[in-house]
C-alpha cells in the first residue's frame, strides 16, 4: 500500500509540474511589454476571449476583425494606445474561464473585453469582479450580466430593450391585439428572449393565444405553425436564431401564414433573406446596427471593413468595434492605465458617439441607447416607421 | 519563480484537470468490467444540479451538496444499471447514451426548478467561500504573500488534488482486491467468471453505480467550481470527450484514463499560441493516435517497461 501511495504522489508530482511548466512559455514575454506611459499618451493592453473555434467561429471572427479594426484606427490617431491580447475561448465556459485567467494574471492587462457568449459570461464576469478588472461584453444580450458586479459592463442592445422596441413599433403599426409565441427551447439564447417577449407581452396588454416550442435543429415546424393559424394572431412572436427562424417563416407563409414576425436579435440576420427568400418579407427585428443607415460614421466604417476583410459588417462586428473606442475614450479619460481608475471613468461613458448611436451606461453598467426598428420588405431590411 | 508557479491560470488549469481526472476514473471503473457506459454526462448533470440546487435554496454548506449530488447520481446510477445489464458492449452504449440525453432534455424542460436552457448562476464557488470563512476565521491570505484568487485557486487545487489522491488510492486498492478480480473477470469472460461462482449482477451493477457516483462527483465539483451550470454543460459531447480520456490514455488501465484526462485538458491550452488552429492539431493527436496505439498511451507492457509496476509480473507466475 504505501508503494501505491508513493507511486500516486509521484505521478501527480510529475503531472502538476507538467501542467505548471507547460503553459508557462509564452506568458513571460508579454510580461515585458506591460503598460507605461510614455511622454503624456497612455499605453494600455486589453485582453479579449473570443469564441474562435467551433461551430460559432464566425461570431469570433466578426469580433476579432472589429477589435483590429477599431485598434488601427485608434493607435493611427494617436490620443492612446492600445494593445490587444486576444485568446479562444472555443465557446466552452471552461476554456472562457482558462483564458480569462490567464489573461487576468497579467499585470499589465487593464481590462478584459468578451467573451462572446451571455453562457461565457456568466462564469468568467463573477471572476474578473473579485479581481477588480473591468470587464465588457460585446455581444451577451441576456438578462442580469452587467448586474453581476461593479466591475462589468457590456455595449450589446440586450434582448429587454430590443425586443420590446420592435414590439411596441409593430403593436402600433398593426393595431395587434392577440399574439402566439414561438420559441426554441433548448438554447439560452432562444430561451431568454422569450422570457422577455412574454413579459413585453404582458406588459403591452396582449393577449397570448398560444406559446409554441421548438428545438435546436428542428426541421419541420408544421404541427405548431397550423395550431397558431387555427388560432389568428395578430402577430407572432418568435424568439428564434436565424437559420431556424427562416424556415419558421418559410413554412409558415406556404401554409398561409401572412401576419408579421417580430424576432430577437438572434433572428436579425441577412441570412434571414437568403434562406427564406420572399417569404421573410414581413419581419421586424429591433437591432443597435443597421449597415445602410444614412450616417457617414456609419458609412465609411462599412467601407473599410469590406475593403480589409471583403465582406459587410454585422452586428457583431459593429458593437466590437465600438467597444474598443468606448474602452479607448474611456483610458483617455482616465489618463492612466490603473484599474480602478479606468473603471470609474468607463462607467461615466455618456452619450459616446459610437456607430451604433450614442452610447450611455446606467449605474449597472447596461446598455442606454435607442435602438432602430427594421422590417424585411422586398427582400431587404428597411427602418420600419 | 514561486510567484509565478501559484499563477491563477495554472492553478484553473490544474483544477480542471483534477476534474477531468475524476470523470476518467469513472469511465475506467465501468470499464473495467467490461461495460461500455456513455452516461457519465448525464450524472454529471444529476451531480451538478442536485448540489447546486441544494446549496443555492436550501444554504447547505459545499460539502454536503457534493456529498448529496454523489450519491444521488449513484442511486439513479444503480436504477439505471439494474435494467441496462441485459445490454453489452455497443447497445449498452447507446441505451446509456439515450439516458444521458433524456437528462439534458429533462434539465431543459423542468424549468421550474432548473431555469431551463438559461442554466443556473450564483451556485457558491468553492475557492470564495474558503476565502470568506478564512477571513472569518480572521487568516488574511496577504500574511503569507499570497493575493486573493492566487489563495483561493491554490486551496481549491490542493482539495481537488487530495481528493483525487484518495480515490486513486481507493481504485488501485479496489482493483487488487476481491471486487477488482470479479471486475477483471467479467470483463474477459462474462460466462466464465459466473461458472467460477461470481455474482456477476451484483459486480455489474457495482462497478456501473461506482462509475455514476465518480459522475456525480465530478459533476458536483465542476458546478462549485465554475459558479455557473447550464444543461449544455453536460450534452453528448461532453460524454464524448470523457470516453476520449480513457479510449486515448489507455483504457486497461487505471493510469490510462488519468494521463488521458490530464494530457486532454492541457492540450488546447498548451497549444494557446497558434490560437484558431489547436483543435486541428488536438484532431489530428487523436487520429494519429487511434492509428498508431489503438490501445491508448498507456498500457500494460508500457507500465512494465518504465518498471512503474512489478504487480502483473508478479500476477503472470501465480497464473
Amino acid at each position: 500500500m504505501k508503494k501505491v501511495l508513493n507511486k500516486g504522489f509521484l505521478f501527480m508530482a510529475v503531472l502538476l509540474l507538467f501542467a505548471l511548466t507547460a503553459c508557462s512559455g509564452n506568458s513571460s514575454e508579454k510580461a515585458g511589454k506591460s503598460a507605461s506611459k510614455d511622454g503624456g499618451k497612455v499605453s494600455a493592453k486589453f485582453g479579449v476571449v473570443s469564441y474562435m473555434s467551433g461551430p460559432g467561429a464566425a461570431y469570433g471572427e466578426a469580433i476579432t476583425n472589429g477589435f483590429k479594426l477599431a485598434q488601427k484606427e485608434i493607435n493611427e490617431k494617436g490620443d492612446v494606445h492600445i494593445e490587444l491580447a486576444i485568446e479562444d475561448s472555443a465557446g466552452k465556459q471552461e476554456q472562457a474561464m482558462s483564458a480569462a485567467q490567464k489573461l487576468m494574471s497579467d499585470d499589465g492587462i487593464t481590462a478584459i473585453l468578451g467573451p462572446t457568449l451571455s453562457t461565457e459570461m456568466n462564469v468568467v464576469a463573477p471572476e474578473a469582479d473579485m479581481n477588480g478588472i473591468p470587464i465588457m461584453g460585446t455581444s451577451t444580450t441576456a438578462e442580469g450580466i452587467p448586474q453581476i458586479g461593479d466591475y462589468v459592463f457590456r455595449n450589446s442592445l440586450p434582448e429587454a430593450l430590443a425586443i420590446p422596441a420592435a414590439l411596441k413599433k409593430a403593436v402600433d403599426k398593426y393595431g395587434a391585439k392577440k399574439v402566439a409565441i414561438l420559441y426554441g427551447n433548448d438554447d439560452v439564447f432562444t430561451k431568454s428572449g422569450f422570457d422577455t417577449m412574454k413579459k413585453a407581452a404582458e406588459d403591452m396588454g396582449l393577449d397570448t393565444l398560444t406559446i409554441e416550442t421548438f428545438q435546436k435543429g428542428q426541421s419541420d415546424y408544421n404541427a405548431q405553425l397550423t395550431k397558431i393559424k387555427g388560432l389568428k394572431p395578430d402577430l407572432i412572436l418568435c424568439s428564434a436564431l436565424y437559420n431556424e427562424g427562416a424556415v419558421i417563416m418559410d413554412q409558415a407563409r406556404k401554409i398561409g401564414i401572412d401576419v408579421p414576425f417580430v424576432g430577437g436579435n438572434g433572428f436579425n440576420s441577412p441570412e434571414v433573406i437568403k434562406i427564406a427568400g420572399k417569404a421573410a418579407d414581413g419581419l421586424i427585428v429591433a437591432t443597435p446596427w443597421f449597415a445602410d443607415k444614412d450616417d457617414t460614421k456609419v458609412k465609411d466604417f462599412v467601407k473599410k471593413y469590406e475593403t480589409e476583410y471583403g465582406k459587410t459588417p454585422d452586428q457583431f462586428a459593429a458593437q466590437a468595434y465600438d467597444a474598443l473606442y468606448i474602452y479607448a475614450n474611456a483610458l483617455k479619460n482616465a489618463g492612466s492605465t490603473d484599474r480602478d481608475e479606468f473603471r470609474d471613468a468607463l462607467a461615466k461613458t455618456k452619450d459616446f458617439p459610437g456607430i451604433l448611436g450614442n452610447f450611455s451606461f446606467d449605474k449597472d453598467g447596461d446598455v442606454v441607447m435607442d435602438p432602430t426598428v427594421l422590417i424585411i420588405k422586398d427582400g431587404k431590411f428597411q427602418q420600419f416607421e | 519563480m514561486l510567484g509565478d508557479l501559484i499563477n491563477p491560470y495554472y492553478l484553473q488549469v490544474g483544477s480542471f484537470i483534477m476534474i477531468n481526472i475524476i470523470l476518467g476514473l469513472s469511465i475506467y471503473i465501468t470499464l473495467s468490467s467490461g461495460q461500455l457506459s456513455l452516461g457519465s454526462a448525464g450524472f454529471m448533470g444529476i451531480g451538478a444540479y442536485t448540489s447546486a440546487l441544494l446549496t443555492i435554496n436550501y444554504d447547505l454548506p459545499i460539502i454536503v451538496g457534493v456529498i448529496a449530488g454523489a450519491l444521488v447520481a449513484g442511486i439513479i446510477g444503480i436504477l439505471i444499471g439494474i435494467p441496462s445489464l441485459r445490454l453489452t458492449g455497443v447497445y449498452l452504449a447507446i441505451a446509456t447514451l439515450g439516458f444521458g440525453e433524456v437528462m439534458r432534455v429533462f434539465l431543459v424542460n423542468w424549468e421550474s426548478v432548473t431555469k431551463g436552457s438559461v442554466g443556473l448562476s450564483g451556485i457558491p464557488q468553492i475557492g470564495r467561500e474558503l476565502l470568506k470563512f478564512s477571513r472569518d476565521s480572521g487568516f488574511s491570505p496577504m500574511s503569507i504573500g499570497l493575493k486573493n484568487n492566487q489563495f483561493v485557486y491554490l486551496m481549491v487545487l490542493l482539495i481537488l488534488v487530495i481528493i483525487n489522491i484518495l480515490l486513486i488510492w481507493f481504485l488501485i486498492r479496489q482493483n487488487k482486491s476481491r471486487v477488482g478480480r470479479a471486475f477483471a473477470a467479467i470483463k474477459m469472460d462474462e460466462k466464465a467468471a459466473e461458472a467460477m461462482g461470481i455474482n456477476i449482477t451484483y459486480y455489474k451493477v457495482l462497478s456501473f453505480a461506482q462509475g455514476a457516483i465518480l459522475s456525480g462527483f465530478a459533476g458536483a465539483l465542476f458546478a462549485h467550481v465554475m459558479g455557473y451550470i447550464s444543461p449544455a454543460d453536460f450534452s453528448y459531447h461532453r460524454a464524448v470527450d470523457i470516453l476520449i480520456y480513457a479510449v486515448f490514455g489507455g483504457s486497461e488501465v487505471i493510469w490510462g484514463s488519468i494521463f488521458g484526462a490530464a494530457f486532454m485538458t492541457l492540450l488546447p491550452e498548451v497549444l494557446r499560441f497558434i490560437s484558431e488552429y489547436r483543435y486541428l492539431i488536438y484532431g489530428l493527436v487523436l487520429v494519429l493516435m487511434m492509428a498508431f496505439r489503438p490501445q491508448g498511451i498507456i498500457d500494460v507492457p508500457l507500465l512494465q517497461k518504465l518498471h512503474l509496476t512489478k504487480r502483473r509480473s508478479k500476477h503472470g507466475s501465480k497464473n
